[in-house]
């Protein structure tokens, strides 16, 4: 039997981390109806696309040293169906993918099917900035338009954005050497629609209707508003030379972000300009009749891939309401102190622990004579006369202290 | 593949294709012809493989060729090698197929920057220096060794300990003597910014100096005062010793063994070795990288000459105010202090690594007798 293999390999900003989350924790399920995802960890695919790319992302590398022949190995000797998912594949080049399609057995005994899900750049386009943002990246959003405006697309964010959201181009490197059948596009609903409707799509384009999957975790990445975003920026410039990588991301990206500002959801959402807003359904449109001509199959609706009209009330991330703004950093720092009260509070709890600790250490570095006299003198005080004796003898010594 | 526009017939493409195929033929030949000078097409048999390769690795395989033919393995992988980590992707020739208005614009290959060159040329420096294999495990620890610490300058202390560690003399031990070994600050910055290329990773040295100049103090590590300070306590003001630009000194303080000094880098084989260390991250661990880029690389590297790295003159007032503050607190410690730190002279060498001479060392790199062969077998070739 031909064995065949779902190759997810993006777009950011699509429900994949949703998708993967789910995947993970129903691998048993799934591996009772056949359908095999191998990972031993959460981030398993995530490590395998490092290591395919040899990218480094900021020390993680070290744990995706060989993660892609692993990951290629166990498909290979798995029967039925396998899913990798990971939307950073999206940027591999030509060469990565002749060497991840080779390594998973296409051309022998497997049947790849690549899946790619897609959005809108309306919302892909913000979304990015934002990422990039969340990222320490300190540029302003009109500079970040410029860039990937340029057609050099030369620079780290241009490259990268194009590199994973350029649909057409995507399904080109990836899609090659495929059969367009096996080339599956899951659009996302426009916003606003049924919140199951993109999950939906995913069943449909994996194959894993009538499987009862445990459907938790949050389906949506926490988004900040315009004020929120600039925010974080201001903080990038602010620190990024003095703030260690190290405690950026539990810091900044998750603690003031994610935890804090996502909540803020009464306040203008970041959107695409008016005026990049016909050179992105330019795009668009180009895309959705490259993808019609190519005939792969559309899982939803191409016409998803159009972006909704300019809102009316545009809000300007690089010119924002500085009220708006100064409220998202009151309530950062308020988070920021709490968060600074409670590692006081630990830090208090670790020192009493530690001062115990020493203690006990120094019992333990105790000479044995040191030991054998203090359990002398317990045996000696234990008793009656033994009480006089030690009493005698301190006062012979000098002093009353009773301490051993 | 349907492409959107369509002033290129069918035939006109397939042509354009077998000329690219051509090229690839003569660069794997050993051809030095430009992409903008070569017109012949490839024939039948010579248009092999799935796609035509990037328009970085052609142009690196042309570079090698017009400086010393290269062998027919080095050649395949310069072709079948796509630049590691974030960057430009592999990038089409330009009049090879009509603009598609998807992807990355096609480029002529001769107006590549260095800078895409050097990044196909660290993955293949990467490979060479994983595939040389580990340095030798050090020796089980001697019962009788001399205790000691050596801390401070990276070009001083990490040689002395890897050779004593090598030798089953690890630092450590309770009263052990401590020796701090330094140089002026203008080296130091320098020193310290060679040791983070060869280990977990810098910022470009511009960067990275900026950076570092715009914080409060020194950088621990080339504290000498804070270092001393911090180990009094712990050993007694007597056993530790602060050695500036005496680096036999402050190894006989430690060993009584001679141990060579490794030659400095040049601006450029730092930055490269500063570009290669990520890629070989992504092989090996932390660890093994760490030792192959001290142990394998950077002899290699070592051997060609250039010009070294020095602070810019503009920080010449930091510098002269660091200077004298630090040793104002040496002068204020109860240890010894052998030497003298002096304050910043006129300097020769590179502000900056330069990106054309960074890509000419890392061909010559590809194109030198492999790396772990010894350096008088690497002079001798």
């Amino acid at each position: 039997m031909t064995k065949k293999v779902y190759l997810h390999v993006g777009t950011p900003k699509t429900g994949t981390s949703y998708l993967q989350h789910v995947l993970y924790h129903n691998r048993r399920t799934l591996h009772r109806h056949g359908f095999h995802y191998p990972a031993d960890r959460f981030d398993a695919h995530f490590l395998a696309a490092l290591d395919l790319m040899r990218m480094p992302w900021g020390g993680l590398e070290a744990e995706a040293i060989g993660a892609w022949d692993k990951l290629a190995g166990s498909v290979r000797r798995a029967s039925g169906v396998s899913i990798v998912s990971h939307e950073i594949l999206a940027t591999a080049s030509r060469v990565q993918v002749g060497r991840a399609l080779e390594s998973l057995g296409h051309d022998r005994d497997t049947e790849i099917h690549l899946v790619l899900s897609v959005r809108d750049l309306v919302r892909q386009i913000p979304a990015e900035w934002q990422e990039n943002i969340k990222h320490r990246a300190a540029l302003s959003y009109r500079a970040f338009l410029d860039r990937i405006q340029d057609p050099r697309r030369e620079g780290r964010i241009p490259t990268w954005f194009w590199g994973v959201q350029e649909i057409p181009d995507i399904l080109d490197r990836w899609g090659r050497d495929l059969p367009p059948e096996h080339v599956h596009v899951v659009t996302v609903p426009p916003a606003g629609g049924s919140p199951d409707l993109l999950w939906k799509r995913f069943v449909e384009a994996f194959g894993l209707d009538g499987i009862d999957l445990q459907l938790d975790g949050e389906r949506v990445n926490p988004s900040l508003g315009a004020a929120e975003t600039t925010l974080i920026r201001r903080i990038n410039r602010a620190a990024n030379e003095e703030l260690d990588p190290a405690f950026y991301r539990p810091l900044v990206r998750e603690l003031v972000a994610h935890e804090t500002l996502s909540r803020r959801t009464g306040t203008p959402r970041l959107a695409l300009p008016p005026d990049v807003h016909p050179w992105a359904s330019e795009l668009e449109r180009s895309w959705i009749a490259e993808i019609r001509a190519r005939g792969y199959d559309v899982i939803g609706d191409l016409d998803d891939l159009r972006g909704a009209p300019p809102a009316p009330d545009y809000a300007d991330p690089d010119h924002p309401d500085e009220a708006l703004v100064a409220g998202a950093a009151v309530d950062a720092l308020k988070a920021v102190l709490l968060d600074h009260v409670r590692l006081q509070r630990e830090l208090g709890q670790v020192q009493s622990e530690l001062h115990d600790t020493q203690r006990l250490l120094e019992r333990a570095y105790l000479r044995p004579t040191y030991r054998w006299r203090e359990k002398f003198v317990r045996r000696l005080e234990s008793g009656e006369t033994g009480r006089l004796m030690m009493k005698a003898y301190r006062r012979a010594r000098g002093r009353s202290s009773r301490s051993a | 593949m349907s492409r959107t526009t369509s002033d290129h017939s069918d035939r006109d493409e397939r042509a354009d294709e077998a000329r690219a195929w051509g090229w690839v033929a003569h660069l794997r030949d050993g051809g030095t012809t430009p992409w903008a000078a070569w017109s012949s097409a490839a024939g039948a048999d010579e248009q092999f493989g799935r796609y035509l390769p990037g328009a970085q690795q052609l142009e690196l395989l042309r570079r090698l060729n017009r400086l010393r033919l290269p062998s027919p393995e080095l050649a395949e992988r310069v072709l079948g090698t796509s630049a590691p980590g974030r960057g430009r992707p592999d990038l089409g020739l330009v009049g090879v197929l009509p603009e598609s208005g998807f992807g990355p614009p096609p480029v002529d290959p001769a107006d590549l920057p260095d800078d895409e060159l050097v990044r196909v040329a660290t993955a293949l420096i990467a490979e060479d220096v994983v595939a040389a294999g580990d340095p030798l495990e050090p020796r089980t620890p001697r019962l009788w060794r001399r205790r000691y610490r050596i801390l401070g300058d990276p070009e001083v202390a990490n040689p002395v300990r890897d050779a004593l560690v090598a030798d089953g003399r690890p630092p450590g031990r309770r009263r052990a003597t401590v020796v701090v070994a330094g140089s002026d600050l203008g080296s130091m910055l320098v020193h310290l910014w060679t040791a983070r290329s060869l280990g977990a990773g810098v910022r470009p040295w511009p960067d990275w100096l900026r950076a570092e100049l715009s914080r409060p103090s020194l950088p621990d590590r080339i504290d000498l005062a804070a270092r001393a300070d911090a180990w009094v306590p712990r050993v007694g003001a007597g056993r530790v010793h602060v050695v500036i630009d005496d680096p036999r000194r402050a190894t006989r303080l430690v060993t009584r063994r001679r141990i060579p000094m490794p030659r400095a880098l040049s601006a450029d084989a730092i930055e490269l070795a500063r570009r290669t260390a990520p890629v070989v991250g992504t092989l090996v661990t932390p660890e093994r990288r760490t030792a192959l880029m001290w142990h394998r690389l950077r002899p290699v590297l070592a051997a060609h000459p250039g010009p070294p790295l020095r602070v810019p003159e503009r920080y010449d007032p930091w510098l002269r105010d660091r200077t004298a503050d630090l040793r104002r607190r040496l002068a204020a410690g109860d240890y010894a202090v052998h030497g003298t730190l002096l304050e910043p002279a006129h300097r020769v060498g590179a502000q900056a690594p330069d990106e054309e001479r960074v890509l000419a060392l890392a061909m010559r790199v590809l194109l030198g007798p492999p790396i772990g062969t010894s350096l008088a077998e690497r002079e001798a070739t």
